[in-house]
C-alpha cells in the first residue's frame, strides 16, 4: 500500500500560531510556536525527531481555546536545525530546548505533555520542578525495568527486510520511506488509520535519514536507561497522569503502568488504542487533557429536566450553500409541528449569511469554528476540487469543530441535534458514543465515497476503507443516529457498491435511511406566473436571460471566466441574450469585465427567484442549484468540478434520473462550445420529472417524533 | 393534601452504617453514624432540628461506595438529645458537635458538607479549624448577617398570636403549638417547589415530627446567633482557606441567591446554580448533587501533589 500525497504542502490548519520564533542553544536553532492565551500554559513536547510538532494538530486548536499552548519542533525535524553530532540528540538537550522555549515565551510554569517521551519530559519535570505544574505522558516507552532486546541488531547487515528487520541502519539508508510506512503502520494499529499514517510518514520525510542516523544508535541508547528513570521518577513532585493504549504495538502497555507506578501516578488505559491515541482517539485524549489541566470546568448552572425549554441545535455544513437553504426550510416546518421549539445554529460563513438573512439565531460559539469553506477553496485548482482528498485533509479542522460542538453541547441542554452533512459530528459521535446526550438526526443528500478513475488503486482502496468504517460505525452503534434522513428518493442513490466486498450503496441506504424526498426550500408554484416574476426582477420584454452562478464557494472563478469568454459569441447567436453573472460572496465581481448585455453581481439574496424566471442557467455540478432549476423546469448547462466525486457521480446520477440539465465537460468546453450550447438550450421547453415539494415537511415530521 | 405515612417505621435503607455511636458534650449526647471506608471522608452536617441526618439518605449510599461518610443527628432531633435551654442550640454547639464526631470516628480531615444551617456550620468549622477541612461543600448555606435573610421570614412576628394562618404566618410558635404537622407540610412544600415532590415532602415532614415545637423554637428562634454583624460573617468566610463548592437552587425559599453568591465570592469558591430547583436539591435532584460532590472530590484529588 503506497501512501503519501503531496507531503510538501501542509494542509490547512484549524488554528495558526499567534507567535512563533526560534531559540538558539550552542548554535542549534529550535523553532517554536505559541497559540492562544490563558492562565495556564500547556507545553506539548515533541517526541523523537521522526516527526515534528504537527503531531499535536488534533490538540492545539481545542486546548488553545482555553489555555496558552506552546509547541516546538525537535532538533532534527520540522523547522528546527539538523545538527550532525550524536551528542546534540541526547534527551537532556531536548529538555533544555524546552526550557529555552519557555524562557523565550515568558512562561514560568507549564503543564508538560509528552508523547512517547524518551526522557526529555521526565528530565524536565525532575530537574526543574518549578517549571512543570503537571506532567501527562502518552504511551511512554520509559520503564524502571530493562526492556527486551530488539529482535534484530540495528547496526548489522541483515539478509531480510521483513517486519522489524526494517529497523536497521542499512535498510534506513536504502528505503527510509519504507521504514516510516512500517513504523507508523505499527504505531496506528487501529483499522481505518490511513490518514494518521500518511501524516506521520509525511512528517518523517521532512527530515532525512542522515539526520536521523546522527542521533540514533538503537533504542537502548535512544531512551533513558532504567536506573536513570527510577532516579528521575523519585524527584518528580508535580501531579502526573499516564495514559497508554492496550493495543500499543510499539511500547507494551505494561511499561506505561510500570512507569505510572514508579511515579505514584494514576494510569488511564485506553482499550483498543494503539501508540498514538492523541491522533487516533483525539476526542478522548483532549477531554482527558482538559480535565488534567483543569481547563473548562463543569458548567456553573444546571437546569432540572422538566424546567428545560425545548431546544434543538442545527449543525449545518458550510460546504455548499444549499444546506443552509434546505435546513432553514426544514426548521420552518419543524416549528409548525413543535411550536415551542427553540432552534440554535452552529454554523459558519457562508451559511451564517443565509441564516442571518432569515432571522435565525446563530450560536455565538459559531465564531470559534475553524473555516471549512476556506480550506475547500485552498484545495481547489482550475475548476477542479478533489473533494474526497480535500475532505480527508480537513481532519484537523473537523476535529477542532467537533470539540467546539462538544463544548456547546456540554454547556447547554439541547433535546435534539440535527447535523446536515455535519461530518465531524457524525464521525466523532460514532467514535465516542458515550458523548451522545441528545437525540440526533443525520441528514445527507449522498451516501458513499466514490473514487475518481485517475486516483488509481490507492483512491479506490481509501474510499472503500472510509465507507467500511462508516458501515461498521452504523452496525455497531445503531443508537447513535436516531434518524438518518436521505434528502431525495431511493432511486436518487447511486447503484455502485461501497467497495470490494462491501454492500451496494442503494440497498444499504434503503435499509438504514428514511427518504424525505427532495427538500428545495421553496415552492415552485409561487413562480407559476413567470412573467410577473420576470417583471419584478427587472427583466425586459423579449430579453433572453441567462443566469451564471457557481454557488457560495470561491471555487467557481474559472468557470465564470470561461462563460464570460463565451459571451460575445453567444450574443451573436442569441441577439436578445442578457447574461447575469452571480459571483457569490467569496468572489470579487470587480475581477470580471462587463459588456453590453453582460452584468456581474455579487451575492444575490433569493437567487432562486432568478433561477425560477430565467431562460437558461449555467451552473456547476452542485446539487442544490441544479435541483432548483429542475423543480422550476428551466433549461441549464452544468459543469461538474473535476475530481469532485459527488458532482460527477451522485448529482449527475440524480439529474439524469430527472432528465434534467445538460452535462458539460470543463475540459472540452471551449468558449465556442459553450456559446453553441447556450444557443441550443436557451428558452427550450423541458420534460423533466416533477420534483416533490413536501420534502421539508416530511423531514420535519420525522424529526419532530424525537421531540 | 392528605399525608399518610407511618412515621414511626423508617423505610428500608439502601445502606446501613458500619459503625455508630454517641458523642457527649456537656451532658448532651449526639448520635453519629459512619458508612464505608476510604482515605477521603465526607462529614455530612445535619441542619437545624427541623430535620435529621436522614436528609442525606440519597447521598450516603453513593458516596459510601467511594469514600467514608460520617453523619450525625442534630441535637434536638433524631437519636440525639433534646436539651431544653436555648444556649444548647447556639451555632457553635453544632460546629463543635461536628468536630467531636470527627474525633470519635478518628478522622483528621474531611470534606465538610452541609445544607442551610449545616452549610454555615461547615464553613465555621473550616474557618476556625482549617486542619479539619479538605474542602467545604455548602448547599444553600445559611450564614447569618452575611446578607439580608430571606424575606419569607420577615413578614410576621414569631412569638405573637396572629389573626391569620395564611402562608408564612405559619412561621409562628402559636401556630406550631396548634398544628405542628400543618406547619411542617407548609414549610416543606415551600422548600420543595418542584412539581411532583410528594415523597420528599412526606419524608421531611416525618423527620420534622421527630422534634416538637418547643425544641424547634429554642433552636431556630431563641438560640444566640454566633455574631451580630455582616463584617463578622464576612470574616468567617474569608478565613476559609480550603476549596469551596456552593450549590444553590434558584427557587430557594429559605436562603437567597445573594447569600450563596457572597459565600462563593468570599471563600474563593465555585457557585453552581440549579435552575428550577428549590432549597433541598440533595433530596429532589440527588443525581446532580451526587455528581457535583463527586466531581468536587476529584478536583481536590487533582490539586493534591
Amino acid at each position: 500500500m503506497n501512501a503519501v500525497i503531496d507531503v510538501a504542502r501542509e494542509q490547512t490548519r484549524a488554528r495558526y500560531p499567534d507567535e512563533e520564533g526560534y531559540v538558539e542553544r550552542d548554535g542549534v536553532r529550535v523553532f517554536w510556536e505559541s497559540y492562544g492565551e490563558g492562565e495556564r500554559t500547556i507545553l506539548l513536547m515533541p517526541t523523537w525527531e521522526i516527526v515534528h510538532s504537527r503531531s499535536w494538530k488534533m490538540q492545539i486548536p481545542t486546548l488553545a481555546r482555553h489555555a496558552r499552548v506552546v509547541t516546538f519542533d525537535p532538533r532534527g525535524n520540522g523547522r528546527s536545525d539538523r545538527p550532525t553530532e550524536y551528542e546534540a540528540y541526547m534527551r537532556a538537550e531536548f529538555a533544555d530546548d524546552a526550557l529555552a522555549v519557555l524562557d523565550e515565551v515568558g512562561v514560568e510554569g507549564a503543564i508538560v505533555v509528552g508523547w512517547c517521551d524518551m526522557g526529555e519530559s521526565l528530565i524536565l519535570a525532575a530537574t526543574h520542578p518549578e517549571r512543570v505544574a503537571g506532567l501527562m505522558l502518552i504511551a511512554p516507552p520509559l520503564s524502571p525495568f530493562e526492556a527486551e532486546k530488539c529482535e534484530y541488531p540495528f547496526e548489522a547487515v541483515l539478509d531480510t527486510d521483513e517486519g522489524w528487520a526494517k529497523e536497521n541502519r542499512y535498510y534506513w539508508l536504502r528505503d527510509w520511506e519504507g521504514y516510516l510506512q512500517h513504523f507508523f503502520s505499527e504505531c496506528f494499529t487501529e483499522p481505518h488509520s490511513t490518514k494518521p499514517i500518511e501524516d506521520c510518514v509525511g512528517w518523517g520525510l521532512e527530515t532525512d535519514v542522515e539526520t536521523i542516523l546522527a542521533g540514533f544508535r538503537g533504542w537502548d541508547t535512544k531512551e533513558l536507561d532504567p536506573t536513570t528513570v527510577v532516579e528521575l521518577c523519585a524527584r518528580v513532585r508535580c501531579p502526573v497522569l499516564v495514559t497508554h493504549g492496550t493495543a500499543d504495538a510499539l511500547t507494551e502497555t505494561q511499561r506505561g503502568l510500570d512507569l505510572a507506578h514508579q511515579l505514584r501516578a494514576p494510569a488511564i488505559l485506553l482499550d483498543g488504542s494503539g501508540h498514538g491515541p492523541h491522533v487516533r482517539d483525539p476526542v478522548k485524549v483532549n477531554l482527558m487533557l482538559r480535565d488534567f489541566a483543569g481547563l473548562a470546568p463543569e458548567p456553573r448552572r444546571w437546569t432540572r429536566g422538566l424546567s428545560r425549554r425545548r431546544r434543538a441545535l442545527f449543525i449545518c455544513s458550510p460546504i455548499g450553500l444549499g444546506h443552509a437553504q434546505r435546513d432553514v426550510a426544514i426548521a420552518k416546518e419543524l416549528r409548525k409541528v413543535v411550536p415551542d421549539l427553540e432552534i440554535d445554529w452552529l454554523a459558519q460563513h457562508p451559511v451564517t449569511k443565509v441564516l442571518e438573512a432569515e432571522g435565525e439565531r446563530v450560536h455565538p460559539m459559531s465564531a470559534e469554528l475553524a473555516n471549512e469553506s476556506g480550506h475547500m477553496e485552498s484545495e481547489s485548482a482550475e475548476h477542479d476540487l478533489h473533494c474526497f482528498q480535500a475532505w480527508r485533509r480537513m481532519d484537523e479542522i473537523l476535529l477542532a469543530n467537533f470539540m467546539v460542538f462538544h463544548d456547546v453541547a456540554r454547556e447547554e441542554n439541547y433535546d435534539l441535534w440535527i447535523g446536515d452533512e455535519a461530518w465531524e459530528l457524525d464521525y466523532y459521535l460514532h467514535e465516542n458514543p458515550e458523548e451522545k446526550r441528545a437525540a440526533y438526526v443525520w441528514l445527507t443528500d449522498f451516501v458513499g465515497w466514490l473514487p475518481m478513475a485517475d486516483g488509481g488503486e490507492r483512491e479506490a482502496f481509501l474510499t472503500a476503507d472510509y465507507n467500511a468504517e462508516m458501515i461498521e460505525h452504523i452496525a455497531r452503534f445503531p443508537r447513535v443516529r436516531d434518524r438518518a434522513l436521505y434528502v431525495g428518493n431511493s432511486d436518487d442513490v447511486v447503484a455502485d457498491a461501497f467497495g470490494p466486498d462491501l454492500p451496494l450503496i442503494r440497498d444499504w441506504t434503503e435499509q438504514h435511511f428514511d427518504f424525505a424526498g427532495y427538500v428545495s426550500g421553496f415552492d415552485p408554484a409561487v413562480f407559476a406566473d413567470r412573467e410577473k416574476v420576470r417583471a419584478e426582477l427587472g427583466y425586459r420584454l423579449g430579453e433572453q436571460v441567462c443566469i451564471v452562478t457557481v454557488g457560495g464557494s470561491g471555487v467557481g472563478g474559472h468557470l465564470l471566466r470561461r462563460v464570460i469568454d463565451a459571451f460575445p459569441e453567444a450574443k451573436e447567436l442569441v441577439p436578445a441574450l442578457r447574461m447575469i453573472v452571480v459571483a457569490g460572496p467569496r468572489i470579487d465581481p470587480a475581477a470580471f469585465p462587463e459588456a453590453d448585455g453582460l452584468e456581474v453581481r455579487a451575492y444575490v439574496h433569493n437567487l432562486y427567484r432568478h433561477l425560477a424566471a430565467c431562460d437558461l442557467a449555467v451552473v456547476q455540478g452542485g446539487l442544490t442549484t441544479a435541483m432548483e432549476l429542475t423543480a422550476n423546469r428551466r433549461p441549464f448547462l452544468y459543469f461538474p468540478l473535476r475530481h469532485h466525486f459527488e458532482q460527477n457521480f451522485h448529482v449527475r446520477h440524480r439529474l439524469e434520473r430527472y432528465g434534467a440539465g445538460r452535462a458539460m465537460d470543463f475540459e472540452t468546453a471551449t468558449p465556442a462550445v459553450i456559446a453553441q450550447a447556450i444557443a441550443e438550450e436557451i428558452g427550450r421547453d423541458v420534460d423533466y420529472l416533477p420534483v416533490e415539494t413536501d420534502g421539508a415537511a416530511k423531514a420535519a415530521e420525522r424529526i419532530a417524533e424525537l421531540l | 393534601m392528605e399525608l399518610v405515612t407511618d412515621v414511626a417505621r423508617e423505610q428500608t435503607r439502601a445502606r446501613y452504617p458500619d459503625a455508630e455511636g454517641y458523642v457527649d458534650r456537656n451532658g448532651v449526647r449526639v448520635f453519629w453514624e459512619s458508612y464505608g471506608e476510604g482515605p477521603t471522608t465526607f462529614l455530612l452536617f445535619p441542619t437545624s432540628p427541623i430535620s435529621q441526618s436522614r436528609l442525606w439518605k440519597a447521598q450516603i449510599p453513593y458516596l459510601a461506595r467511594h469514600y467514608r461518610v460520617l453523619t450525625f443527628d442534630p441535637r434536638g432531633n433524631g437519636r440525639s438529645d433534646r436539651p431544653q435551654e436555648a444556649a444548647a442550640y447556639g451555632y457553635w454547639e453544632f460546629v463543635e458537635d461536628g468536630r467531636a464526631v470527627l474525633d470519635a470516628a478518628e478522622v483528621n480531615r474531611a470534606i465538610l458538607t452541609g445544607l442551610c444551617d449545616g452549610g454555615g456550620w461547615a464553613l465555621m468549622l473550616a474557618s476556625t479549624h482549617p486542619e479539619t477541612a479538605l474542602g467545604v461543600a455548602a448547599i444553600a448555606p445559611c450564614v447569618p448577617y452575611l446578607t439580608r435573610g430571606h424575606p419569607n421570614y420577615a413578614g410576621y412576628p414569631f412569638d405573637e398570636p396572629l389573626d391569620t394562618d395564611a402562608g408564612w404566618a405559619k412561621w409562628n410558635i402559636h401556630y406550631w403549638r396548634r398544628d405542628f404537622r400543618g406547619f411542617l407540610e407548609f414549610f416543606f412544600s415551600q422548600q420543595l417547589p418542584e412539581p411532583h415532590s410528594t415523597k420528599q415532602i412526606e419524608d421531611c415532614v416525618a423527620w420534622g415530627l421527630g422534634t416538637d415545637p418547643e425544641t424547634l423554637a429554642l433552636a431556630d428562634e431563641e438560640a444566640p446567633l454566633p455574631w451580630s454583624s455582616a463584617e463578622e460573617a464576612e470574616a468567617v468566610c474569608k478565613a476559609v482557606s480550603c476549596p469551596v463548592l456552593v450549590i444553590h437552587g434558584e427557587l430557594d425559599a429559605c436562603q437567597t441567591r445573594e447569600r450563596a453568591a457572597a459565600v462563593a465570592a468570599l471563600t474563593g469558591g465555585t457557585l453552581v446554580g440549579l435552575e428550577g430547583a428549590g432549597h433541598l436539591p440533595q433530596a429532589r435532584h440527588p443525581v446532580k448533587v451526587n455528581l457535583l460532590l463527586r466531581e468536587f472530590v476529584e478536583s481536590l484529588e487533582r490539586r493534591a501533589p
